[in-house]
């Protein structure tokens, strides 16, 4: 059964500074910075064209990435922080 | 974009590690903005139309500052506008006292709001998601 669909914000709407291990994403409209790490910079790039379920998230992710924790339960986590700060939305 | 990995039986994959992290983990630490208002603020804040400095002048129709009697343009609002009012015509209402084109050249005006003009705070705290 798929569940909601997650789309991400779009790219234009952030401005994003690396600082070694952490990005620093400027979201404008709200005018909120996120200090996220990894996996989330590779999240929102992947929801960036396509929304999907996180079923499809995850095999995204792990046809494009060596995934050595690939639990369903820690991407919902990692959506629902997402969703949260508002960087990802149910399409 | 990055590669695509490659796929050829015998090769070493090169895709990169990626760790999703623990459920009890956090991946994003979200800064509240200095210049946020707090929930029960932002319908007392106000937004002049236009801001004090430019007092007198009319609003075109795309909420730029025209001389005072330019024809098409509009006087300006009798008093500013409060946070709650500007953010219901945000979703679909109209301001106060205002008909559906003064309403649009008010509304561009406040779109239009940069940093250092009267209002720009409160608007900018209007678009912020609650909490």
């Amino acid at each position: 059964m798929a569940g909601p669909q997650y789309l991400a914000e779009p790219a234009r709407r952030i401005k994003s500074v690396r600082l070694g291990g952490i990005t620093a994403l400027f979201h404008r409209p709200s005018a909120r910075t996120h200090l996220v790490g990894s996996p989330v910079p590779e999240i929102l790039d992947a929801l960036q064209e396509t929304a999907m379920d996180a079923n499809a998230l995850l095999t995204f992710l792990q046809d494009r990435y060596e995934v050595a924790d690939a639990d369903p339960a820690s991407l919902a986590a990692r959506l629902a922080e997402l969703e949260a700060a508002g960087l990802v939305r149910v399409a | 974009m990055t590669d695509e990995p490659s796929s050829e039986p015998g090769e070493v994959s090169r895709r990169r590690a990626l760790m999703l992290g623990a459920v009890g983990a956090s991946a994003v630490v979200s800064i509240r903005p200095a210049l946020a208002q707090t929930a029960a603020s932002v319908s007392t804040c106000e937004i002049p139309v236009p801001d004090p400095a430019r007092a007198g002048s009319y609003i075109a129709a795309d909420g730029s500052l025209v001389p005072a009697g330019t024809p098409g343009a509009f006087a300006p609002p009798a008093a500013p506008f409060k946070g709650e009012d500007v953010k219901r015509a945000m979703h679909g209402g109209q301001l106060p006292g205002t008909d559906y084109e003064s309403n649009q050249a008010y509304m561009q005006y406040i779109r239009r709001l940069q940093r250092g003009t009267s209002g720009f705070t409160c608007f900018a705290s209007l678009q912020m998601p609650r909490g």
